[in-house]
């Protein structure tokens, strides 16, 4: 069983290459056919033409399109992704420093998600024909309408700014040293004994983290309970009832096994779709991650911050997309066996 | 059972959602005759008034200004306007352009549905909103231009739901029927096919205009959105939440705008789904 | 009946109705689904609950474990289980029983088993509910079941998931974890209809032996009048909720005493029997919506028999014999309906072929191998037949032995990757427009999933004439509802039909506007992919009549699909058997049904239960 998964997966993998680099070309195209000159933009407003033309010829903008692209390829399998014009580092290491918070934001947001997300579908599942049930419904409804930016906004004004009881801004209190290990904050604080760090980070964390998590929540919610609805029409439900297996046993031990497929999934899918929304609220709570990165880069028409920081998102999300798809094999019989 | 349309217009969702819509579809038509000012004059005198309700507040601005002084109730109100043609057009375009290639597809398949379907397979694995803001920085700024992002990135969430539907209704017999009648594929297609898969493409396109406001809102919030002369939802946001502890009811406004909206149009698509998938009206979901 | 037997009859049934009734909610109204329902069990015995669908048959089952869809209740009566009311009994007695003393077979077995837990670990968990003594001694026993069932490699069987075994292993499986319980009473909701024909026998016998061996008793609920008489002691036959004759097997059969039951007899076409036209019951049971409108005998508005007191109020059940009982004024009257003898196959049919069909073969590419090798499958290989005019061939087989692939072949649905299929002399395999045209002109096709055969979003119009909207034909409409008009007669409906939509049909109306339409140019053949499995009996001779009827009015030939050989034998004059692809033997059907030369043959002919105590006595009376 191990070997055919493993196969599977690496056949996933080995597919997501020619994606990767259709996609890399594709933003370097549509990158490339902006109305901004880079070059003009890396220089001060005095400089002559051909001061500019030099600097296109030093950045290698006058050769052909093709041949531009090969040029960023070779160098982004060294690890090498150009300067950025605006910060003037390399763009591997700016992704580097920033994609450790956004992972730690994403991974605390989707904890969050999953939990609320699976008690909510459980809730919505247990009242289905009870009174309660249009309620929970509309309430679900009202929920998924609400986009993770709008909940970020909300918290910030209303736990924020309102009650003051959380921090909006950054990552730790301003003041507070941050320990550099792995660059998850609560991991590194934890691991030096540095407490008042970690319950600055942790605190930190709350607003952004719920935030995301309540906007990706309701669909998680919504898939669990009409998942149960459809196992629960099934005829081995009844087959069991009518073996004389008790409620609670049948929706343990059988609809929650058949029910979890689409739901993990779906949640999959989500954690995919959640890690790209890290960009407005890192933006909204000024969370130094790729989202900030990505704004400012996009903000300043930053060519090679922009292709690195797109690309890492795309990598992510596609590393995602694979695990998830492993993780529906494996849990699958009936692609698992034959 | 009584016809679609009826069995829509008695569903309260419906019912509620339109109602909203029509309102803000209201606004958005007729903004210079409903709005008390216009909405780029900048009263430098009085900036981040609050309503009229409250202390301090002045009644030639109901809603209070921003922080040049403008009226925060007319920048709403062509704010609607904004958003309300972004998602009528968007959507629109991503329907034309999803739907066309998931007739295609899932009709024919084969090759072309192979082609189609690795093209959408690249195209979604860029996450949706990292997409739209990198079109936005090639394409320009600018209201055809975001609406022309956002067609380039959704319509490969119709193309593959469309072409899951497409695919079911091919594989029934009255299709198979029809061509076996001595129909053209072009007459099965727009005579067999096409009418039942209706009602799934009025609730994927109710589902997208939410989607398209948000998109705009989002892209206004960053700057990259429509041009700083047109009032736009996500643009006042960003900017209230600069001066988010001298005025907090600007904040407030814009936010709720955006969630009605897209409340709206989430409500109307849950319930033309309902109505109109005959098996899920007789099983009461 | 069995009053003599009251005192002390407590203990020796197993199960004892009394006047059951069970009511549903119908918009808004109360309509009594099962009525006044009384019989007896004792132990060890069969009983069999015969009906064609929606006589309630089904609703008895759940009553027993009290699992009632919503809307439905148990409005009175008594239902008792070894003298215990399981109406009245405690939720928690009854889930006890459950699974113990009382056990049930399903009827789809593949869907009944949880597809994400191996066969091991669910027949685990109910050993487990029963047995205390520990993991190693539930797997042997379950082995031991399981060998006892007629499954090999038992243990390996255990480690498996149910889309791993077949439909027949897993309802061996259910029976194997039915009956390791030694349950007092099993029911058994039409076991084998779900399955392949050929299975049906083993399966059957299984229950019997398992039910001798456990001295269970057995409520065997079928449709099959035919499987009944093969396997119950006593059976009891309903309609519209309604128990209408009950008595031993052997008796009801050989003299049915209740019209319906005679009705439901030569409705069956016989294997070994005379010909002779079957005969037809009117329009169909009432429907639950049906039922709240009518008064007196339900059966009346179709019996051959109806008088003026059958409307009045319901017939009391009479007895005929001690143990025969039927509920009918005129049941001394039922033997004499009867049917003509006669040859139903017209024996007399241009000799000119018309379709001849040369080695044809399919050969699909599944899956892929490590290095990129295509493994492909015959779904059809070298199949050689012909058809000549006005003649009616069967073709008969298995699932899986790919007769729906041969007839998407010959209609074009699918490209042949061999051989030839000639229409009067022109190569219909050529892709020219030509060809096309005329197999579009020549053949048509009646599906057999009438539902998904017919677009929902059309009226009955104009489905039946669509052919005129194909292509650059533009008929108006007026041509159009003038020919609507004379197929609807013709398939037996009346005009009002024409503006109907699908969904108020019922199925053999809906069967009938598949034949409407695929007669609407009138084809010289038509191909009929199973169109009447899983009708009931009495719809299915009304189909088979109506198509004999066309066929003498309107002159076509006919290949007709079927995996029922009586119905078969009944319609056709010639016959095709198929198996794994290959015609493995053809000829008259007399010849091939009376003489089989294949294995093949011979085990679908023995598949089919004995009519032994049915045909030789559907001739009327004794």
């Amino acid at each position: 069983m191990i070997a055919t998964v493993l196969k599977l997966l690496g056949r996933r993998m080995l597919a997501a290459v020619p994606i990767l680099i259709v996609v890399s070309a594709l933003l370097f195209c549509v990158l490339r056919v902006l109305p901004v000159d880079p070059a003009a933009m890396s220089l001060p407003p005095t400089a002559t033409i051909a001061e500019v033309e030099a600097k296109r010829h030093e950045m290698g903008l006058d050769q052909p399109l093709p041949q531009q692209y090969l040029i960023w390829l070779e160098g982004a399998l060294r690890g090498d992704f150009g300067r950025s014009i605006h910060f003037h580092r390399e763009s591997g290491s700016l992704v580097a420093a920033t994609l450790p918070a956004t992972m730690e934001l994403a991974v605390a947001a989707m904890v969050f998600a999953t939990i609320l997300g699976i008690g909510g579908g459980l809730v919505l599942f247990h009242v289905r024909d009870t009174a309660f049930e249009p309620i929970a419904d509309m309430a679900s409804i009202l929920l998924l309408s609400i986009p993770e930016f709008l909940w970020a906004l909300i918290l910030l004004f209303v736990f924020g700014v309102t009650l003051q009881l959380l921090p909006f801004t950054g990552r730790v209190s301003p003041g507070l040293s941050q320990p550099h290990i792995t660059g998850f904050l609560l991991l590194d604080t934890l691991v030096v004994g540095r407490f008042d760090a970690f319950l600055s980070a942790g605190q930190h964390l709350i607003l952004p983290a719920v935030a995301l998590g309540l906007a990706f929540s309701p669909a998680i919610m919504r898939v669990l309970r009409s998942s149960l609805f459809d196992v629960y029409h099934e005829d081995y439900i009844q087959q069991a009832r009518l073996r004389g297996l008790s409620e609670s046993r049948i929706l343990l031990g059988h609809a929650l096994k058949n029910a979890a497929l689409p739901t993990i999934t779906l949640a999959g899918v989500q954690f995919g779709f959640l890690f790209s929304g890290t960009l407005l609220v890192e933006v909204i709570y000024s969370y130094p991650g790729l989202g900030n990165l990505m704004v400012d880069a996009v903000r300043n028409a930053d060519l090679p911050l922009i292709q690195a920081v797109g690309l890492t998102y795309c990598i992510v999300v596609l590393v995602i997309n694979t695990v998830v798809d492993g993780l529906y094999l494996v849990l699958n019989p009936k692609l698992r066996v034959r | 059972m009584p016809h679609p349309i009826y069995r829509s217009l008695r569903s309260a969702r419906v019912l509620v959602a339109l109602g909203l819509i029509l309102c803000i579809g209201f606004c958005a038509a007729f903004a210079s005759s409903i709005a008390p000012h216009d909405p780029s004059e900048q009263n430098l005198v009085s900036t981040l008034l609050p309503p009229a309700w409250a202390i301090g507040g002045d009644e030639t601005f109901p809603l209070g200004t921003d922080s040049l002084g403008r009226c925060v109730l007319s920048r709403l109100i062509y704010g609607a306007r904004t958003a309300m043609t972004v998602a009528v057009f968007a959507s629109l375009g991503a329907m034309v352009i999803g739907s066309i290639l998931a007739y295609v597809s899932g009709y024919f398949g084969g090759a072309i549905d192979w082609i189609i379907g690795r093209a959408v397979d690249v195209w979604m694995s860029f996450p949706p909103v990292i997409l739209s803001l990198i079109l936005m920085v090639g394409l320009g700024i600018g209201l055809d231009k975001v609406i022309l992002a956002i067609v380039l990135v959704d319509w490969t969430r119709f193309c593959r739901v469309l072409r899951s539907e497409v695919l079911i209704v091919t594989g029934r017999d009255y299709v198979a029927a029809a061509r076996l009648l001595g129909f053209t594929h072009w007459q099965t297609l727009v005579r067999e096919v096409v009418p039942a898969t209706l009602p799934l493409l009025i609730t994927l396109i109710s589902l997208e205009m939410a989607i398209a406001v948000v998109v705009e809102a989002i892209l206004s919030f960053v700057g990259l959105g429509v041009k700083p002369d047109q009032p736009a939802w996500g643009q006042m946001i960003a900017d209230a939440r600069q001066y988010v502890y001298q005025s907090p009811w600007n904040l407030l406004f814009p936010v709720l705008a955006i969630f009605l909206t897209v409340t709206a149009f989430n409500l109307l698509g849950d319930g033309l789904r309902r109505t109109l998938d005959v098996r899920l009206a007789e099983s009461g979901r | 009946m069995f009053d003599s037997q009251k005192v002390g009859a407590k203990a020796v049934f197993v199960l004892q109705a009394r006047n059951l009734t069970v009511s549903a909610r119908v918009d808004d109204a109360i309509v009594p689904v099962i009525r006044a329902l009384s019989f007896e069990l004792p132990r060890g015995k069969i009983l069999g609950l015969v009906g064609e669908s929606g006589a309630g048959k089904s609703m008895v089952g759940r009553s027993i474990a009290q699992l009632l869809p919503s809307g439905f209740h148990i409005l009175g009566g008594e239902l008792a289980f070894e003298g215990q009311s399981l109406v009245h009994m405690a939720a928690a007695r009854r889930r006890a029983l459950l699974g113990r003393a009382i056990a049930f077979i399903p009827q789809a077995p593949l869907t009944a088993l949880n597809p994400v837990m191996t066969i091991g670990r669910q027949f685990d968990e109910h050993l487990a509910r029963l047995d205390q003594r520990g993991r190693a001694h539930r797997r042997e026993r379950a082995i031991a079941m399981l060998a006892a069932a007629k499954l090999p490699n038992a243990s390996e069987l255990l480690d498996r998931y149910p889309h791993q075994l077949s439909g027949g292993m897993c309802q061996r499986v259910l029976i194997a974890m039915a009956f390791v319980s030694n349950p007092k009473l099993v029911i058994a909701d039409e076991p084998t209809t779900a399955l392949d024909v050929t299975m049906h026998p083993p399966i059957i016998h299984l229950i019997a032996d398992m039910q001798r061996q456990h001295g269970t008793a057995v409520i065997f609920i079928t449709h099959d009048l035919r499987l009944a008489a093969q396997l119950c002691d006593e059976v009891v036959v309903m309609y519209a909720g309604r128990a209408v004759e009950r008595g031993p097997a052997r008796s009801v059969f050989s003299t049915p005493a209740h019209p319906y039951t005679r009705c439901l007899q030569l409705a069956n076409p016989s294997m070994s029997a005379e010909r002779r036209t079957l005969y037809v019951v009117p329009d169909q049971m009432p429907s639950l919506r049906q039922l709240r409108g009518i008064s007196g005998c339900h059966f009346a508005p179709r019996c051959p028999l109806v008088a003026e007191d059958c409307c009045q109020a319901e017939p009391p059940n009479v007895a005929i014999t001690a143990d025969h009982v039927v509920a009918c004024i005129r049941a001394e009257d039922t033997r004499s309906i009867t049917t003509e003898l006669g040859s139903t196959v017209a024996t007399t049919f241009s000799k000119r072929t018309l379709l001849q069909v040369e080695r044809l073969g399919k050969r699909y590419a599944i899956g892929r191998g490590l290095l990129g090798r295509t493994y492909e499958i015959a779904a059809v290989k070298d199949v050689s037949f012909s058809i000549a005019e006005n003649e009616f061939v069967a073709l008969v087989g298995e699932s899986g032995s790919g007769k729906s692939t041969l007839a998407k072949l010959l209609i074009g649905l699918e490209k042949p990757s061999t051989g030839q299929i000639m229409l009067n002399g022109q190569d219909l395999t050529e892709p020219s427009t030509r060809a096309r045209r005329l197999r579009t002109e020549t053949m048509q096709m009646i599906f057999q999933d009438s539902q998904s055969a017919l677009n929902p979003r059309r009226r009955v119009a104009s489905i039946i004439t669509q052919v005129m909207e194909a292509g650059n034909r533009r008929a108006s409409w007026d041509e159009r509802t003038a020919r609507t008009n004379v197929l609807l007669a013709e398939v037996g409906l009346s005009a009002d039909f024409a503006m109907r939509l699908p969904a108020q049909l019922s199925g053999g109306q809906r069967q009938r506007i598949n034949i409407a339409r695929a007669l609407c140019n009138i084809p010289k053949i038509l191909i009929a992919d199973e169109i009447v499995s899983g009708l009931d009996v009495s719809i299915q001779a009304q189909l088979l009549n109506l198509l004999m009827r066309l066929r003498a009015e309107l002159g076509f030939a006919m290949l007709f699909i079927s995996h029922d050989l009586s119905v078969v034998r009944h319609l056709c004059s010639r016959v095709l058997v198929m198996y794994r692809g290959e015609i493995v033997e053809q000829g008259p059907i007399d010849t091939v049904f009376g003489a089989p030369q294949h294995p093949h043959t011979r085990a679908l002919l023995s598949s089919i239960p004995p009519g032994g105590a049915l045909g030789s006595l559907a001739i009327g009376g004794e």
